[in-house]
């Protein structure tokens, strides 16, 4: 029997809201999250002692060698290939970069929907926003819109509300602009006043309380299903703010770029006489971190292809589904969690988490080691200005998705 | 491996040599990177010079290169992008762009000037791991970053709690080591901070809202700890009141504020304007630089304003948001960053007709012109805030031209014509006092000895000139580039990827302030000190940081 090692201080990279304060066990090969961990990380971080997968070719066991070969045979004979996928740790990502680069490529991120819809706002009109540590401290009004954000961010209002804020004080409020906080949320927020206004169209009730913080009524009694007069209290509130902070998911919902378009509007106008910023949810297996990767290294964000040595974005014909349309080839990229690539009918070279379960074998397989566990790798938070290194908890028997890439490339 | 540049006619102020004045020629012998003392060793090659002029690669001290701000500024100006597509060359497709160019184009961009090393100037300490990482990626160039100091809560409670200056101290060494930074930069100091707390203005007596802790303090405070820790290079300060009229009177008082220490005045150009005039707004150069002239311990770069389209990205949210109703186009991003500091990004486009603009302009030019020692005066267009790098073939040439400039500027704007005084200044600037501004004296006030001179020791970082009576075309196209000794520009295209260093400083400090920066990542900014600390080993893709040990620090 192994010993038990405990670990503290553990970052985890999963979800994006970074949290860096997680106790695992470990023991052998056997991974365990003990505490404070919400369940999506519990669940990611969890390793039995069971042997890793083997690569494989059409279905066959092979070597690393004999797979990585087959993958650049695919990709040398490619016309158009789909790097997707991509829930890599930076190093991963800069190793993606240069495949794209060294056979052509479409590159984009498995969960950049809800980006795009944030960047409906953030790249036409730009926004003011806010970090973790400044809504944790400053924020006294918090409004989210939208669901209940902590079932897919488990700990993000113990994050944002801890017990002793610097500035914010005993006075604390949040508001649900949208469906009703879950009893986890609740729980988190025993310290703060919290309001549910409940709504099955928060675009109308954003826009209803953008015009109303600007000091004009809009015409009407109700707004998304609230009443005039409870947005006309809540604006007043938002008015009379410190620091309002505005959240919500824009994956969430197909409306999700008018809800990133309105409250940047709201928060807009809040700060001429106080100050406010937007906060959007997002950031799951470093999104933020390839994203930030690529805007520096190719100028654009994701959704970007590159061919003959120049690179082109456009997030309609860029995106994973359009651009399988037109792909021949797949390189899936997953190294976090075992997100299967979609159905798609040309070749697939999968650089996989080891759990995956294929609808359709890959025809190349190379099962990659996932960062923070099996070993080290850096990972944005999902306000794309902190970012975290994650350590390796145990030996890893299998390569980064970085060294698999490089072998593929560099061959 | 042994090179030998041959006949070359060798421009080196550090060493007094100045070969272009004296027209000798002589051999320049590097081995393994470095220059050494000429031998009569067989070379592993030779370059013949022919008498073109021979310099130290360039050493931009102050220029917006990597960090948050500029991922920003790239998604906010895709239009600069699309505008300026891939360079040539068979390296790696990896982007373009002008105000905000890609890590590639940077650091290609920047060789073809026959520049090898730039200082980040403005690296939030939330954000440095990313600067770090989008350093790593910028080829031919060696780099370091200086860490935004000052709007930080930690340091405001520290100082609105009357904390000694050893504690301070700790801190800021603390600080630095943990973000792997050069020098520490100050930003309109405590106005981004106050900003927080609704502040729209500050004065360097001013006194922030919630922590009673003015500017000066910040500033003398800030000024003293990186005189104990022996840090080389001396407060990189962008002032209060960036960018507005009236301006002059603070930064007169910010000078004086300093007691005799040394002070770095970064875009003084954009801290230089009075309110005089029917449209309250002129030129205060000549008095500027008259304080700096008679101040030896002022040193200032200008961020000179060029024409054109641009993106500003500053750590001061306070001036970019009370500037964001000038933005072209109409778009700006702002943040508030961490307990740390902030940012705002504005698209800007400088108009050669518009008054103010125009004025600027001038106003740059008549600082570059007034301040008469070459040695503690410093060529920026403050990248890509007063306009792009890329411009600095015309800004030199502007420097050394006096019949262009004055043509340049019979184009402008009239009403700003009538205003600055830059068309009676007969100064033209010669090619060794560029050598100055561009190589030696940043080198000297960054404190790196072996960098920007020729002397034996000195990395083999080398620019080689033809000599042209149009010094814009003189310095847009290099003959050859070496960085450490290796051939990347020929005849004015990137040949070679290099990967460069990165070069942070090493104070000794006080280390019983690790419990308490342990207890206030904890506590207040929920994320632990450990993981905001940088290792060496995180730098460079694992080759490590250079490291410049501060001496005459406390231990």
């Amino acid at each position: 029997m192994a010993e038990v090692q405990t670990i503290e201080n553990v970052a985890c990279g999963f979800c994006g809201l970074g949290c860096d304060d997680l106790t695992v066990e470990v023991e052998g090969r056997q991974v365990r999250a003990k505490a404070p961990v919400c369940p999506e990380a519990a669940r990611l971080l969890r390793r039995l002692d069971t042997a890793d997968p083997v690569a494989r070719v059409a279905g066959e066991t092979a070597s690393e060698t004999e797979a990585t070969e087959a993958a650049r045979q695919i990709l040398a004979n490619a016309r158009a290939p789909l790097i997707g996928g991509l829930g890599v740790d930076m190093a991963g990502a800069g190793a993606a970069v240069d495949l794209a680069i060294r056979f052509g490529g479409v590159l984009d991120h498995y969960a950049s929907e809800g980006l795009f819809r944030n960047y409906a706002a953030a790249q036409r009109t730009g926004w003011l926003s806010t970090t973790l540590a400044e809504v944790r401290n400053r924020c006294d009004l918090l409004l989210v819109v939208g669901d209940d954000p902590s079932a897919t961010w488990g700990r993000l209002f113990e994050r944002f509300f801890p017990a002793t804020p610097l500035f914010a004080g005993a006075n604390r409020r949040v508001v649900f602009l949208g469906a009703a906080p879950g009893e986890k949320a609740r729980g988190q927020l025993a310290g703060a006043q919290v309001v549910h206004h409940a709504s099955d169209d928060p675009v109308a009730a954003l826009e209803a309380l953008g015009t109303l913080v600007a000091g004009r009524r809009p015409p009407g009694e109700s707004f998304g299903g609230i009443g005039a007069d409870t947005l006309a209290a809540l604006a007043e509130e938002l008015r009379n703010a410190h620091y309002a902070v505005v959240t919500w998911n824009a994956a969430e919902r197909e409306d999700g770029d008018l809800v990133a378009t309105r409250a940047t509007a709201l928060v807009d106008r809040l700060n001429v006489t106080t100050r406010a910023g937007v906060f959007p949810l997002g950031g799951r297996d470093n999104i933020i971190g390839v994203n930030q990767l690529l805007l520096w290294r190719l100028g654009y964000p994701l959704r970007t292809a590159v061919r003959g040595q120049a690179s082109t974005h456009d997030g309609t014909l860029f995106a994973t589904e359009a651009a399988l349309a037109d792909a021949d080839v797949l390189v899936w990229i997953s190294a976090f969690r075992p997100e299967p690539p979609p159905a798609f009918a040309g070749k697939i070279i999968a650089l996989a988490h080891p759990e995956t379960i294929f609808d359709k074998e890959p025809d190349v397989l190379i099962p990659v080691g996932t960062p923070g566990v099996d070993h080290a790798g850096t990972v944005f938070r999902m306000d794309s200005i902190v970012s975290l290194p994650l350590g390796a908890l145990r030996v890893a028997t299998l390569p980064s998705v970085a060294e698999a890439v490089r072998r593929i490339a560099e061959g | 491996m042994r090179l030998r540049l041959k006949g070359g006619r060798v421009l080196d102020p550090a060493n007094g040599e100045n070969g272009v004045a004296s027209g000798a020629v002589r051999d320049i012998e590097i081995e393994d990177g470095r220059i050494v003392a000429a031998t009569d060793l067989k070379a592993d090659a030779e370059y013949e010079l022919g008498g073109a002029v021979v310099m130290a690669g360039g050493i931009d001290l102050h220029s917006h290169i990597a960090g948050g701000k500029m991922n920003l500024a790239r998604l906010l100006m895709q239009e600069d992008r699309r505008a300026f597509p891939e360079m040539p060359g068979n390296f790696c497709g990896c982007g373009g762009g002008r105000a905000v160019p890609t890590a590639h184009a940077t650091g290609c961009r920047y060789a073809e000037l026959g520049y090898t090393t730039v200082f980040e100037p403005a690296m939030v300490g939330a954000n440095a791991r990313g600067a770090h990482l989008e350093m790593a990626d910028i080829p031919n160039l060696d780099t370091g970053a200086y860490l935004v100091l000052g709007n930080d809560d930690y340091f405001q409670r520290l100082l609105a709690a009357g904390a000694a200056q050893e504690q301070v101290n700790a801190y800021v060494g603390w600080m630095i080591e943990a973000t792997q930074a050069f020098a520490i930069k100050i930003v309109n100091p405590g106005g981004i901070n106050a900003f927080k707390f609704n502040a729209r203005k500050m004065d360097l007596d001013e006194a922030n809202p919630h922590y009673g802790v003015t500017p000066r303090k910040v500033l003398t405070t800030l000024i003293r700890a990186v005189t104990e820790l022996g840090i080389p290079h001396p407060i990189h300060l962008h002032g209060c009141n960036l960018g507005v009229p009236g301006n002059d009177d603070t930064t007169l008082a910010t000078m004086l504020a300093t007691e005799g220490r040394r002070l770095h005045l970064t875009h003084l150009q954009f801290h230089s304007y009075g309110t005089e005039g029917d449209k309250r707004f002129s030129s205060s150069a000549a008095r500027i630089a008259e304080m700096v002239n008679a101040n030896p311990n002022i040193s200032v770069d200008v961020g000179q304003v060029m024409f054109g389209q641009t993106i500003t990205a500053s750590a001061d949210y306070m001036s970019q948001y009370r500037n964001r109703g000038l933005a072209s186009p109409k778009k700006s991003i702002g943040m508030d960053i961490e307990l740390d500091a902030a940012c705002g990004v504005v698209p800007f486009e400088y108009k050669d007709k518009s008054f103010v603009n125009a004025l600027q302009w001038a106003i740059g030019l008549e600082l570059f012109l007034l301040v008469e020692d070459p040695w503690r005066i410093f060529l920026t267009t403050d990248h890509p805030n007063g306009g792009p790098f890329t411009t600095y073939p015309h800004l030199i040439r502007l420097l050394m031209d006096r019949d262009f400039r004055n043509a340049q500027l019979a184009t402008l704007n009239k009403a700003a014509q009538a205003h600055t005084l830059l068309g009676q200044i007969t100064r033209e600037y010669t090619l060794e006092e560029i050598a100055i501004l561009t190589r030696a004296a940043p080198a000297r006030i960054l404190g790196l000895t072996d960098k920007g001179h020729l002397g034996p020791g000195a990395v083999a970082d080398i620019a080689v000139h033809t000599e042209d009576a149009d010094r814009e075309a003189m310095f847009s196209t290099t003959r050859m580039v070496f960085k450490n000794g290796r051939l990347i520009v020929k005849d004015g295209v990137v040949v070679e990827l290099a990967q460069g260093t990165t070069h942070v400083a090493r104070p000794d400090f006080d280390r019983s302030v690790e419990k308490d920066m342990q207890r206030w990542f904890d506590e207040a900014v929920g994320l632990k000190a450990q993981h905001f600390r940088i290792s060496d080993g995180e730098l460079r893709n694992g080759a490590g940081p250079t490291i410049l040990k501060c001496e005459g620090g406390a231990s």
